[in-house]
Formats: C-alpha cells, structure tokens, sequence
C-alpha cells in the first residue's frame, strides 16, 4: 500500500471516524484516507510542517472538515486553508452535526466548496459520504498539484 | 408647603381669632387718644392723619375683617369727638363734608388693601401650586427614570436569556445529534453484522432501537425548526391567501393521488405576513386534514375565510376527520402534545405549535373546534391588507 492517501478527514471523533470508514469502505475508498484529530494537526498535515515534515508533497483532493473540533475549529482551519496561497485550491466539504444555519452561512462565506449535513439515518450517512468520495476522489478533476488516482 | 398649610389651616380657638379685632381696635383707641391730647395742647385737626394711620396699621398686620372693624370704630370716634356738635352722633352741615372724606379714604385705603390682598394671595397660591407641580413632575421624571432604568435592565436580561437559548438551541443541533448518529449507525452495523446469528427477538430488538434513534433524530429536527421561527425576522407584505392556498394544495395533491379527496377553495382575502411562514401554518393545517380524514373513503376539506370585526381575517380549515375531544382543544396547540397515539397517525406534535407560533407572531389567534369522529375546524386570525 505505497498510494499516497486523497482524501484527508479531520474529525475528533473516533466512533464518527468508523462511521466514515466503514462507509467508504464498502467503496473501497477507506485505504485513500488519512484522519487527523484536530485543526492544528490538520493545518500541519497540509503544510508538511511538524510530524508531517516528511510527507509527499501532493495535496489531498479533498478535505473533509468537521466544524466541531478541539483547540482550533473547523471555522478557524477553513479560514486558514482558504486564506493560504499554496492551500486555497484544495476543495474543502464541511461534514458537520449542525443544521444551524450560521455556521453554513459562515462556512461559504470562508470559501467552503461544499457544506453536508450528517444524516442520523445510518443509510442516509453511508450514502452521503459514498457520494462524496466518489465525487471528490473519482468525478471531479481535481487541481494541479493533488495527488494522482493510482 | 408649610405656609400653603398655615395659610388654609382656620386658625384655631375663638381667643386666638379675635386677637387681631383687639388689635385694631386698641390702634384706634391710641390713635383716639393722641388727637384728644394733641387738641387739648392747641394742636387741632391731627384727627385725621391719626384715625387713618390707625386704619392702616389695622389692615398692614391683622388684616381686612380687623380693617373693617378699625374703619366703623375710628368713623363712629371720629364723628363722636372731632365733628360738631361734640360728643353726639350728629353731624352739623359743615362738618359733613370733613367726615364723609374720612369715611371715604379710609374705606378706599380698606377696599385697595382687601383687592392688594386678594391678588397677594393668588400670586402665593398659584406660586404654591407651581411648587407643588415642579416636586410632582420631579418625582414623576424620576420615577421614569427609575422605570426606564429597570426596563433596560430586564430588556438586558432578555437578551441574555434569548442568547442562552440560542446557544442552547445551538448545543443541542450539535451535541445532541451526534451521539445519536452513532447509537443508530452501529445499531444498523450490528444490524448488519450479527443479523444471522440473532433471533427473531433481537432483531427487533435492534429493529427498535433503530426506530427510536430515528424518531429522537425527528424530534430534535423540528423542536430546532420550531425555535428558529421563534427567532426568525418577518418580512411582512401583502399576500394573496387564494394564491397560497392553491400552491399548497397543489402541492400536497400529488402525495394524496391515490385517495379520493374533495377539495373545496372558497373566497380568500389579501392579508398582511410574512409570505414564507403563513405558507408553513396552511401546509401544517392542510397535511393535517389529510392525515386524520385518512379513515375516510372520500375527504372533504374546505379552505375559506371571513371578515371578523375584531380580529381581521379569519381562515379556516375544515375537514371531515377523525376530529378531536373539545375537552382537549387547549392542548392541540402545544408543544409535542399530540391526541393520537404514533401507531394511528403519524407524527411528532410539532406542527400545530409552529402554527400558533407563527400565528401569534402575525399578532393573530388560533384555534380549533371538532368532536370525535365528527371532523376538526381550524382557525386562525391574521390582519387584513389595507384597501
């Protein structure tokens, strides 16, 4: 398993990680993945700097960024990875709880490629992260300097 | 204040009163005295100027009943001593012109004081009621001000206690969810797993868990809908009722196509409110006479409306239902209050609570009338356009 994760998920949560997993995984997607538990490590991932110093220097193709997170949020890190010459291609899908309509209207307004609600129904959650993997990793042409599809 | 209350408080005990008749007459006695010492020392005529000093000093301190009384006295000594015929009461013709000058200045000099007197105690009184009025507007500005200031303060706490709620509203969209979206994600996983080596009862069991996740999930979503319209800006302009109603209905027609439903549109009027939330209490009271007139093999449901002095337009939704107990007509509008049990009729009791939220914040009322198995009539009052 040398391919380079394409999807980066930063969410704190480790039952809602297994969620995650275990959507993409019934399309085959879970082993592109790396997961990261909060904003800071998010940013260092992104920015090859800290314990991701030695990391290829292929961007994911997406991010999928929960709102709620420790120490920095997921508002906080949008607006640095938006406000970031070197990081602001990359898309960004807020994956959140919440249905207020603040944080979505805050979250487009940093620049959010896309903002998705997760579903309590367990069929609803699968398919809506299928979906936006599938999107994201396979439809969706992804910009320059993102890792390859293997 | 105090003088005002020395000024209109009669003065008390009968000596008290007549000490001033004293005074007035015991000025006239020396004024008396005086010119029958200055005539016996060869100074004549010094009469007058005494008696009307005396009349004068009556008036200056004891005041005008005194000055009246010092005014007979001092004509009736003036007459007795100083005019011819001496020691009468008679008066020789050449005399008279001599008293009846006293008489008249000293009247005129009690008459000018009575009406100088009169104007003295108005100019006081109305100076008095002025004061008064000043304290009283005083007071009264700051008892305003008092009210303001409390006013303020609760208007703060409101506030505060509105954020509380919107943080609240805002935990519960966040945390809430989130434990629930795993309990329902790994009872579908166990589900999934373990389905074959389960009996019958645990999978129910699992079966259930998972409804009930779903449910809680319902819940949540429309108690979070229900809150925001209480938060929620109106933007209020006129609407066509007719035309709303008819969206609605030919909405909600697609959903009921299999069942035979009577649909009956009467007049509606052009009313004031926010377009977007009067159009959620029509779908709300619309989808209900659909849900509970689901027993029947044909539906009647009747939209229309009437001018009510008091309180505008009236709208009404009626249907032929399963209707409702008027004893729990106060109910109906509650909160997750709901008069059917889940298994008859579906739903989680929000809807008519967010019609009488929206209602009440057009400043308009709903209400209901039914019985059981003989059909509901919904109300609610919102203010007519302006012609």
């Amino acid at each position: 398993m040398d391919r380079l994760p394409r999807i980066l998920i930063v969410e704190d949560d480790p039952r809602d990680v297994e969620l995650t997993l275990t959507a993409l995984d019934q399309y085959n997607l879970a082993n592109e993945v790396v997961v990261v538990g909060d904003g800071e490590e998010a940013l260092d991932y992104l920015r090859r700097q800290g314990k991701f110093m030695a990391r290829a220097n292929d961007n994911p193709v997406v991010v999928l960024l929960d709102l709620k997170l420790p120490k920095m949020d997921g508002l906080e890190v949008l607006g640095q990875i938006k406000g970031d010459e070197a990081l602001r291609v990359i898309p960004v899908v807020v994956l959140t709880s919440s249905r207020e309509e603040r944080d979505m209207v805050a979250s487009y307004k940093l620049g959010v490629n896309a903002y998705v609600v997760k579903p309590v129904d367990f069929h609803e959650f699968v398919n809506a992260v299928k979906e936006l993997g599938v999107f994201w990793a396979v439809i969706n042409e992804s910009p320059p300097g993102s890792v390859r599809r293997a | 204040m105090m003088l005002w209350a020395k000024t209109t408080t009669p003065w008390k005990g009968t000596a008290t009163a007549l000490i001033p008749y004293v005074l007035s007459a015991a000025s006239v006695a020396l004024a008396l005295w005086g010119a029958l010492v200055a005539e016996r020392n060869g100074f004549a005529k010094l009469e007058f100027p005494l008696f009307l000093f005396a009349v004068a000093s009556a008036i200056w301190y004891p005041g005008v009943g005194p000055a009246i009384v010092a005014v007979v006295l001092s004509s009736l000594a003036f007459d007795y001593w100083f005019t011819e015929p001496r020691h009468t009461l008679g008066v020789n013709g050449e005399d008279v012109p001599y008293l009846a000058s006293f008489v008249l200045l000293s009247s005129m000099l009690t008459g000018f004081s009575v009406v100088r007197r009169r104007n003295e105690r108005a100019l006081f009184e109305s100076r008095e009621r002025l004061r008064v009025e000043t304290a009283e507007r005083k007071a009264r500005e700051e008892e305003i001000r008092t009210l303001n200031a409390q006013l303020e303060r609760r208007s703060g706490d409101l506030e505060a206690i509105n954020e509380e709620l919107e943080a609240f509203a805002y935990s519960v969209s966040h945390d809430l969810r989130t434990p629930l979206r795993h309990m329902v994600g790994f009872a579908e996983l166990l589900q999934k797993s373990a389905s074959a080596a389960l009996d019958d009862k645990s999978r129910r069991y699992v079966a259930t868990m998972l409804d009930a996740g779903n449910r809680m999930s319902q819940l949540i979503d429309d108690l979070l809908a229900f809150s925001r319209i209480g938060r929620a800006e109106t933007r209020v302009t006129t609407v066509s009722l007719e035309q709303l109603v008819n969206e609605v209905v030919e909405e909600v027609r697609s959903d009921v196509a299999s069942r035979n439903v009577a649909w009956t549109v009467g007049k509606l009027p052009l009313v004031q409110g926010d377009r977007s939330m009067l159009k959620l209490v029509l779908v709300n009271l619309v989808t209900n006479a659909l849900k509970f007139t689901r027993p029947r093999e044909r539906a009647e449901i009747e939209i229309g409306a009437f001018e009510d002095r008091q309180r505008g337009a009236v709208v009404f939704v009626k249907d032929n239902g399963v209707g409702f107990d008027m004893r729990y007509s106060n109910k109906l509008f509650r909160v997750f209050q709901r008069l059917h049990r889940t298994e008859e009729f579906e739903g989680t009791g929000i809807g008519l609570a967010t019609v009488q939220r929206v209602v009440q914040r057009h400043g308009g009322t709903a209400w209901a009338e039914g019985a059981v198995n003989g059909g509901a009539k919904f109300f609610f009052s919102v203010p007519e356009a302006k012609r």
